[in-house]
């Protein structure tokens, strides 16, 4: 993932960036009410389920950040 | 064969295997100097790289601390998860820059890139000493953790045939031999090989847990109705808690002196970035699955205290074993999976121990062989001061309590690095004052024994007051042109 034009890289990776932070907010219960009984969802309590798949999301994520990312042997590199 | 005689002859056969690594890497040494013992003189490729930061990021703390802590606090404990990836999202804030600079300046430890960053700035080697004399603590703290999971371990695996302390102090002869004899190559390769161990072993038995109990689902509705709080969503100082302790671990953890050095180390830049790319996959085939064995231990072991909690996994390795010979020789390979990557993550520590003391708070000449022989003396002695402590019962706490202590430490050395990193004109006074306030206001919370302030760590707090104060007299001396601004961001 190193050809193409470094600066549609560096801004692919700043909103992939940006995403991942959106996950972890998402990932956090805060839109439900404290000490409600969830339901049940793929196996696991509601709100428990989608910080799972938020953090599936992210990681996805994170690994195409770093394959984009600008990290150099040269020094004067990186972004 | 019994399940303990089993336990007995396997752990004999993998130590045996470690003394064999050890010889084949003192023979692949290229020369005596700190970078070839420190770092395998930066000859790490993708897959041991990857496996290597992959055993020593997920340690006794991930294998005993963390199911503890899923047992103790129920599925908010998921949190663990995006903590532990939080680590590889952080790192894109200081690999792409540091990276470079350590390649061209041939760093070893942590202070070297400290050295060059503040370089003839008054405070400069204070604001070095202060933070070596940090990480040293931490890894101290961290080295501790592991002789503690280690004996634990140990013990249990062997059904009690080996003793405790005996585990304790046996093993920790063990890590040092072949860290001794074969530094950052021995210890890379015996983390691949002991990484391999843990995935595999981690993901059977979490197979084993779910046909036994019926599936995820059933599990959660067995938690639920012997501990509905364990399934409830968490209350507002959880939440804020969940927060903290993202935050907590995804910025301290990217200052861990073997993560720096395992930077350093990388073979090529190519290699680093593919290794962190796998390495954010990890938290899902590791994280997730010990937050879910600890989990699905609430309905099946019934009440634990706090500490009794943190044997949550190695209680299931020794029911699971009873059910059969197939189930003992399987439970048997895990058990060797978990004591591997709890020693995988020990003989990091040491080796990072020894390098920092030796030229961050000492001083010796990086290139200097007797520098490495210095950095062997001083790991030898951290170890044998973490073994006694690791026997004083007094002394124990659970070993997440351990990690949040050495973390609210080794947090306070962010600005340090990161701002530094991102911030050309910063200096070395404004960050150490921050690091001297904001580490006293940590430690002085933690040693009254309040850890958090509404959910929140209080090295998190503290890390926002040194920070506020950093850049509060950066602001106030910002007409200030006595000290040099930093070359290196320029460069």
């Amino acid at each position: 993932m190193q050809g193409g034009n470094p600066k549609a890289r560096r801004r692919i990776r700043r909103a992939l960036l940006v995403a991942i932070g959106l996950l972890y907010i998402v990932s956090i219960p805060w839109y439900r009410t404290s000490g409600a009984q969830p339901e049940l969802w793929l196996g696991l309590p509601d709100w428990g389920a989608v910080a799972v798949l938020c953090y599936g999301a992210a990681a996805l994520l994170n690994a195409a950040a770093w394959l984009l990312a600008d990290v150099s042997d040269d020094d004067g590199g990186g972004s | 064969m019994s399940t303990g005689t089993l336990g007995v002859a396997a752990l004999l056969v993998y130590l045996l295997a470690l003394v064999v690594v050890a010889s084949v890497a003192r023979r692949a040494r290229l020369d005596r100097t700190p970078s070839d013992h420190f770092l395998a003189a930066r000859h790490l490729g993708v897959f041991v790289l990857f496996l290597t930061l992959y055993a020593t990021a997920y340690s006794g703390n991930s294998l005993l601390g963390y199911p503890g802590e899923g047992y103790r606090r129920g599925f908010s404990w998921l949190m663990a998860t995006g903590m532990m990836m939080s680590i590889v999202v952080v790192f894109h804030a200081l690999v792409p820059r540091l990276r470079p600079l350590a390649v061209r300046h041939g760093f070893v430890t942590p202070g070297d890139y400290l050295r060059l960053r503040y370089a003839g700035q008054r405070h400069a080697p204070a604001l070095r000493r202060a933070v070596g004399l940090l990480m040293a603590v931490a890894l101290g703290n961290f080295l501790l953790a592991q002789l503690v999971a280690m004996g634990l371990v140990a013990n249990e695996f062997t059904d009690g045939r080996v003793p405790y302390a005996l585990g304790v102090i046996g093993l920790a002869a063990m890590i040092l031999f072949y860290e001794t004899l074969g530094g950052m190559r021995a210890v890379a390769w015996t983390d691949a090989a002991q990484g391999l161990l843990m995935l595999v072993g981690l993901a059977i038995l979490l197979g084993w847990l779910l046909a036994e109990q019926g599936g995820i689902g059933e599990v959660t509705r067995q938690v639920a109705a012997v501990r509905p709080d364990a399934v409830a969503v968490p209350d507002a100082r959880e939440k804020a808690n969940w927060v903290s302790t993202v935050l907590l671990l995804g910025l301290a953890s990217v200052v861990y002196p073997q993560a720096i050095q395992r930077v350093y180390a990388a073979e090529s830049a190519d290699a680093l970035k593919r290794s962190m790319a796998l390495m954010t996959f990890m938290p899902l085939a590791t994280t997730l699955v010990v937050t879910l064995i600890g989990i699905a231990a609430i309905p099946r072991l019934g009440h634990l205290g706090a500490i009794e909690a943190d044997s949550v996994m190695p209680r299931l390795l020794t029911e699971w074993a009873a059910s059969g010979p197939a189930a003992a020789g399987v439970a048997t390979l895990v058990f060797l999976g978990a004591l591997a990557a709890i020693m995988s993550t020990a003989d990091s520590v040491l080796l990072s121990l020894g390098s920092v003391v030796a030229t961050d708070l000492f001083d010796r000449e990086r290139n200097d062989p007797e520098t490495t022989r210095f950095g062997k003396r001083i790991a030898a002695a951290g170890m044998a001061v973490a073994v006694v402590l690791a026997l004083v019962p007094a002394l124990r706490e659970t070993l997440w309590r351990l990690i949040e202590l050495k973390m609210e430490l080794l947090i306070q050395c962010v600005p340090a690095f990161l701002m530094g990193l991102h911030w050309k004109r910063l200096r070395a006074g404004p960050l150490l004052a921050g690091l001297v306030v904001g580490t006293c206001f940590a430690a002085g919370f933690s040693l009254s024994g309040a850890s958090r302030l509404a959910g929140v760590h209080v090295g998190v707090i503290g890390l926002a007051i040194n920070a506020a104060v950093c850049a509060g007299l950066m602001w106030i001396g910002r007409d200030d042109g006595r000290e040099p601004a930093s070359a290196t961001l320029d460069s």
